[in-house]
């Protein structure tokens, strides 16, 4: 197996300590950073690995950081986001439990590049225990002279609250994540000067995933070409933490390098298929990618190739399906999720999603009709039109099943019932 | 400025403009639901979505959302956008409830119009409806949940645009709802515009409910007469009776929204015991009887005692035209000039306010939302003019600085600066503040009689009190920096002098910063009007007149001194002396009790166009909203109306103040009855609506008001008679909806006062005056001026035990009950 970067000190019974991180080389980067670098040489250095955002977008970190204008204001902020809601995802929970402070690490390093004076550690309530972790080892970073008033000595001071979440996906997204800090409705804000501009109390704000920011302290510290050479395709950078569900051997998150094959990645650390079952399908990153089948087993886990095929690598959250499993059904319960996370910001997503989930559910009981599917596709169409990427994020399933699975949903609407459930009776025999 | 094509059509629009604006300028009306234009974009709707063909946006978008840019090409009617728009209203109207029949807001709804306009029509959504529990918000404004679209104008209107947090948004997803934490009378005075907002029923006027479809009203536009601003509305009556009023827009004056007193007042129209006959000796009489009766009267009066026996008295709420024809009446008849205000205080601040404004300084309401720094004397926005509050919101939305010296404990639904300071102290702290602001600039530049004036100011405003001075100091720091300081003045609590210095200091602002403007806040909706026909002889008093024996006949016309005067009992005494009273009035007054014969006039809503002018000399025009008669609901009982033909309108014998002035005239004079309307405006002709009447340049009086020096050493207390939003405007008291709204009267008083007179929140207290008390709970306020008690002139308070003029209060006059 590769080598693990990320997870290097990731231990089953606890997180590393402050010591055995570094012992491993921690804190290496901040100090030559702080003493030695420029703020801009640090954005440099990112923006040259190739870095590219872990949350889901994909975003460019390097050229995020470099959109804070060297005459912005004070304070500027830095959220690193664990909001990490996206179901199947689970990547941000592994990494703070396995090395807190490679995470403490990457935020200050963030911080030091824009010159920013807070962190706001925005983390998903359910998350409470690593939470508390966070909390702790902030404290310990403190005492060690790697946070708080004059970092190592030096005029740079920067500190870290953990705030945690209401609990809504929503708030994942960063200018919901903004309002919902400031006690806003966590509503995503489109138009307006960028976040790196204006975001935080209106302030130069960095938003990162918390999975982006632990690559800073390695590419600092062995530079960006080293880090470019983990990938396995020739645009991407770094490793990922894939996160594997469903019906493998061994469910689990697994830092491979990037562009890493799907095929791969199942067969590899995941252990296979489990048991008798098939690889029907899988959603390659999270529950608002689509569907992808067996013809995509050989692509490239990455951003782009990933694109290419049509796809999107969302969160690298790998949830795989078998030749059991009715994606009718799976497609209604991931809507069912989005329904339920809505902010109710605009229609297409307050009111076409129950709409298309009512439709769904009409398919999956057997009361579905040949008119729905044309429906169907119009809407996923009009999804697009939503006011943020959440309705389009939540269409992409039903997109995909849409695409490749008709043939399924056609033999709910002929047996009017699903066919996967043994024993589910056609609809007119159950009245 | 941007050139786009929408629809085939060019369009040049300023920049910034946004496209479904740019759309509006071609009279193509894009579908929308969150778009207001006071509100601004939002995009939540989707309703408005264009496609675009050409230029740097390509694609579906939402019209409200996106700039118009050069070499734009937009389509409205691409097949695409019109199929999302049709999808996005079948999306709205999935849990719509589909209650048009038994909605107030079905007719002149916009979810309607654009459902039909869409062309949704066939529904595809099998599946159950959402439904929501309603919330009772007060008197006002009636809530039905289940309606809701989702568009956010009433939390952005409510929240933003008005600055209250008692109704907004709950929960997410598709169970968003719109209301407050729990149900409850809304907090905010200006809630009535959540019915304007609201593109369907959710909020519905509650006063008006199930009574009547757009199309069933007689409509008119017409104007507020609750307060000085004058805001536009639109007035709806069925059955001869008004049955509703909504905000019409206007862009100089109120732009779309009014205050709910405003909203609601309207029903004094309405009064069941409103004077629908003429009355003789508390006998009804005929027209003709009367007129002959009381011009008889008149007539002798004069013969025997003598034209200065006799003495007209208008006032702030008639028309302009009922004001002039009085003026005229008494000048044809050879009578003294006539009066148009009974407290000889008021009458002076609002001539300084008239005679001394001009174009130079004036603002509208909506130009002081442009303020970028607002200093307040002596004025209490949302008790006195409502709709100033909103104005002076939006110039702090964008960064302005207010500053309010006023001794009530003022709120605003923003931050700001308050400096509670008695009355006496405002004129020293105006003069400082702005003597520190001009000092920061070029004083050097001011000449001749400026000059004078400046050095006249006050350098410091020297109260003991820590951190003040400071205060002022930054505070005179932002007046300098800005651009477009307005000095707001109101005219109740302060006295002449402050009135005149407010004017002089926005003159003198104006030498050296340019866009400095003053905005008076005057005490009646015709204010203006009234002190613009005003004679300058301001001798001895109406009232000591009236005491003396030397009057014998009173005309009081649209008048009530019991309402406004505070010393009933020296008034009723006054009014003994006379040998006559003739009330012209709509109002069941307590001065058409007394009369010897009431003649009566119509509302603004009734038979006739008038005439009002604004605080800031705006003249607007009225058109009636029906003919006038007694609600067909008072006439019937609530039964059926009766079935007997008539060839008259029941009740509908009220005719204008100035139509009866007409009659009266030609009765006494034995002249044409045309002949005192017909010269009413002389050469000039009838005031032009919209126009202000105003100078162009500045009056010779100009910085001539004196400068005062701080003021020290007072003893007692002074007691501050106040408007509150509801329960003090003498209109709207009249009215059954508003008195809903009215909070309980109190006193209030400075904790520091209330300690030294050991006495707590709650505690209810009396306060002597005149020989009399004065009985009311006590609320204790942080936030005014210690030395002062206030107390509102609240129709559930017998109030008027004062003596007019100062009231000051010793402690020995102040009992714990």
């Amino acid at each position: 197996m590769d080598e693990l970067i990320l997870l290097r000190n990731y231990r089953p019974d606890r997180p590393a300590t402050i010591d055995e991180y570094r012992r491993s080389g921690g804190y290496e980067a901040l100090t030559e950073a702080v003493q030695k670098l420029r703020p801009k040489d640090v954005v440099n250095q990112v923006k040259d690995s190739g870095l590219r955002g872990r949350g889901g977008a994909g975003f460019p970190t390097g050229i995020k950081w470099s959109g804070v204008p060297d005459q912005a204001p004070f304070p500027r902020y830095v959220i690193p986001n664990t909001d990490e809601m996206e179901p199947g995802t689970f990547k941000d929970r592994i990494l703070v439990n396995a090395d807190p402070h490679l995470v403490i690490e990457g935020i200050v390093l963030a911080a030091y590049a824009i010159s920013a004076q807070r962190g706001v550690f925005f983390i998903r309530p359910s998350y409470e225990m690593d939470a508390e972790i966070i909390e702790r080892e902030l404290e310990v970073a403190r005492k060690a002279g790697y946070l708080g008033d004059h970092i190592l000595g030096t005029d740079f001071s920067f500190d870290i609250t953990v705030h945690r979440s209401a609990g809504r996906y929503i708030c994942g997204e960063a200018t919901a994540q903004i309002n919902a800090i400031q006690g806003n409705r966590p509503h995503p804000v489109k138009g307006g000067p960028h976040m790196t501009e204006e975001g935080l109390w209106k302030r130069p704000t960095l938003v990162n995933n918390v999975e982006t920011l632990a690559c800073i302290p390695h590419i600092l510290r062995h530079g960006p070409e080293w880090f470019k050479d983990l990938a396995k395709t020739k645009e991407g950078a770094g490793t990922k933490l894939y996160c594997v569900s469903g019906m493998v051997n061994r469910p689990g998150c697994y830092e491979l390098p990037i562009g890493t094959r799907l095929g791969e990645i199942i067969d590899g650390p995941a252990g296979g298929m489990r048991g008798s079952s098939r690889f029907k399908a899988c959603l390659p990153g999270g529950a608002s990618t689509g569907f992808m089948t067996k013809e995509f087993y050989d692509i490239e886990m990455d951003f782009d190739p990933l694109k290419k095929a049509g796809h999107r690598l969302g969160t690298g959250a790998v949830i795989v399906f078998d030749q059991e499993t009715c994606l009718v059904a799976t497609t209604l319960k991931l809507i069912e999720f989005f329904v339920r996370e809505s902010c109710g910001f605009c229609t297409p997503c307050r009111e076409g999603l129950p709409f298309v989930r009512d439709l769904l559910k009409r398919l999956e009981n057997g009361e579905g009709e040949e008119r729905f599917i044309p429906l169907l596709h119009d809407m996923v169409g009009y999804m697009n039109h939503a006011y943020c990427a959440f309705a389009p994020g939540a269409a992409a399933p039903l997109k995909g099943l849409l695409e490749y699975f008709e043939e399924e949903i056609m033999e709910h609407i002929s047996q009017k019932r699903c066919p996967f459930k043994p024993g589910a009776q056609p609809m007119e025999e159950r009245q | 400025m941007p050139k786009l094509i929408i629809d085939n059509r060019e369009v040049e629009v300023p920049a910034g403009t946004k496209v479904i604006q740019a759309a509006e300028r071609l009279g193509i009306m894009i579908p929308r639901f969150c778009y207001h234009e006071a509100l601004g974009s939002l995009g939540a709707c989707r309703m408005c979505a264009v496609s675009f063909k050409e230029g740097p946006v390509k694609g579906i978008e939402m019209s409200c959302m996106v700039e118009a840019e050069d070499g734009m090409v937009v389509s409205t009617v691409d097949p695409e956008a019109v199929a999302f728009r049709k999808w996005i209203i079948e999306c709205l109207m999935l849990n719509h409830p589909h209650d048009c029949p038994v909605c107030d807001e079905g007719g002149h709804c916009l979810l309607q119009d654009e459902t039909v306009s869409g062309g949704h029509g066939i529904r595809r959504y099998l599946g159950n409806k959402r439904t929501y529990v309603d919330q009772d918000l007060g008197p006002f404004v009636q809530h039905e949940m289940n309606r809701c679209i989702h568009c956010w104008r009433c939390r952005r209107f409510y929240q933003e645009f008005a600055g209250y947090r008692d109704l907004g948004a709950m929960q997410i997803g598709n169970r968003t709802y719109f209301g407050r934490f729990q149900s409850g009378r809304l907090e905010s005075p200006f809630s009535g515009n959540l019915i304007d907002v609201c593109p369907t029923g959710v909020y519905t006027d509650k006063p008006a409910r199930f009574k009547g479809r757009r199309w069933n009203f007689q409509r008119g536009p017409s104007v507020c007469l609750h307060c000085s601003l004058g805001c536009n509305t639109t007035g709806s009556a069925r059955y001869r009776e008004m049955v509703r009023q909504e905000a019409r827009f206007n862009k100089d004056v109120n732009g779309y929204f009014i205050c709910d007193r405003g909203r609601f007042g309207f029903d004094f129209a309405n009064h069941p015991d409103r004077i629908r006959k003429p009355r003789l000796e508390d006998k009804e009489a005929t027209w003709d009887q009367a007129i002959e009766a009381s011009a008889a009267i008149l007539k002798r009066i004069h013969r025997q005692r003598g034209a200065d026996s006799i003495l007209c008295l208008g006032s702030m709420r008639c028309s302009l035209e009922a004001q002039a024809a009085l003026k005229r009446f008494c000048r044809l008849l050879e009578w003294p000039e006539p009066k148009y205000f009974i407290d000889p205080r008021v009458e002076r601040n609002v001539r300084t306010c008239v005679t001394r404004l001009d174009e130079r300084v004036a603002i509208s309401m909506r130009e002081v939302e442009e303020a970028d720094f607002i200093l307040s004397l002596g004025a209490d926005p949302v008790n006195e003019a409502p709709m100033m509050a909103l104005a002076m919101r939006q110039a702090r939305r964008k960064d302005a600085t207010v500053v309010v010296a006023d001794p009530r404990p003022v709120f605003l639904p923003f931050d700001f600066f308050h400096l509670p300071m008695a009355p006496q102290d405002l004129d020293c702290f105006a003069g400082a503040l702005v003597r520190q602001a001009l000092g920061a600039k070029t004083p050097e530049k001011l000449q001749g009689k400026a000059k004078r004036f400046y050095e006249s100011l006050p350098e410091s405003y020297a109260l003991s009190r820590p951190g003040l001075e400071k205060k002022i100091k930054d505070l005179g720091q932002k007046l300098a920096a800005s651009q477009r300081p307005v000095i707001i003045c109101g005219t109740d609590l302060i006295g002449e002098n402050t009135v005149a210095l407010a004017l002089d200091l926005a003159h003198l602002l104006r030498e050296i910063i340019k866009g400095a403007r003053l905005f008076q806040v005057l005490p009646g909706p015709n204010a203006f009007g009234a002190g613009l026909m005003s004679s300058n002889n301001t001798s001895a008093s109406i009232l000591e007149r009236m005491e003396s024996g030397s009057v014998k006949a009173l005309v009081l016309v649209e008048q009530d001194p019991f309402w406004l005067f505070p010393d009933h009992r020296r008034l009723e005494k006054a009014l003994d002396q006379l040998e006559y009273l003739l009330v012209l009035d709509y109002l069941p007054s307590t001065s058409a009790k007394k009369a010897y014969a009431v003649l009566p006039t119509t509302t603004l809503f009734e038979g006739t166009p008038a005439t009002f002018v604004n605080q800031e000399g705006r003249v607007q025009k009225v058109c009636p909203v029906h003919r006038g008669g007694t609600p067909l609901s008072q006439v019937s009982e609530g039964k059926h109306p009766p079935r007997i033909f008539l060839d008259h309108i029941p009740g509908g014998e009220p005719r204008a103040a100035h139509d009866v002035l007409a009659e009266l005239h030609a009765a006494i004079s034995g002249q044409d009855k045309t002949m005192l309307l017909k010269g009413l405006w002389e050469d000039e002709g009838p005031p032009i609506s919209g126009s202000r009447l105003l100078p162009q340049n500045p009056s010779k009086d100009i910085y001539t008001s004196e400068p005062a020096r701080p003021f020290s050493g007072r003893e007692g207390m002074e007691l501050l008679l106040v408007d509150w939003t509801f329960g003090t405007e003498e209109l709207s008291c009249y009215s059954r909806f508003t008195g809903k709204a009215e909070r309980a009267p109190c006193f209030q008083m400075h904790p520091g006062d209330a300690a030294r007179l050991g006495l707590a929140q709650g505690d209810r207290i009396a306060i002597a005056v005149n020989g009399e008390e004065v009985c009311l709970e006590l609320i204790i306020a942080s936030s005014m001026a210690p030395g002062v008690i206030i107390a509102p002139r609240h129709r559930q308070v017998r109030w008027q035990k004062m003596k007019d003029g100062r009231n000051v209060v010793i402690d020995q006059q102040i009992r714990k009950l």
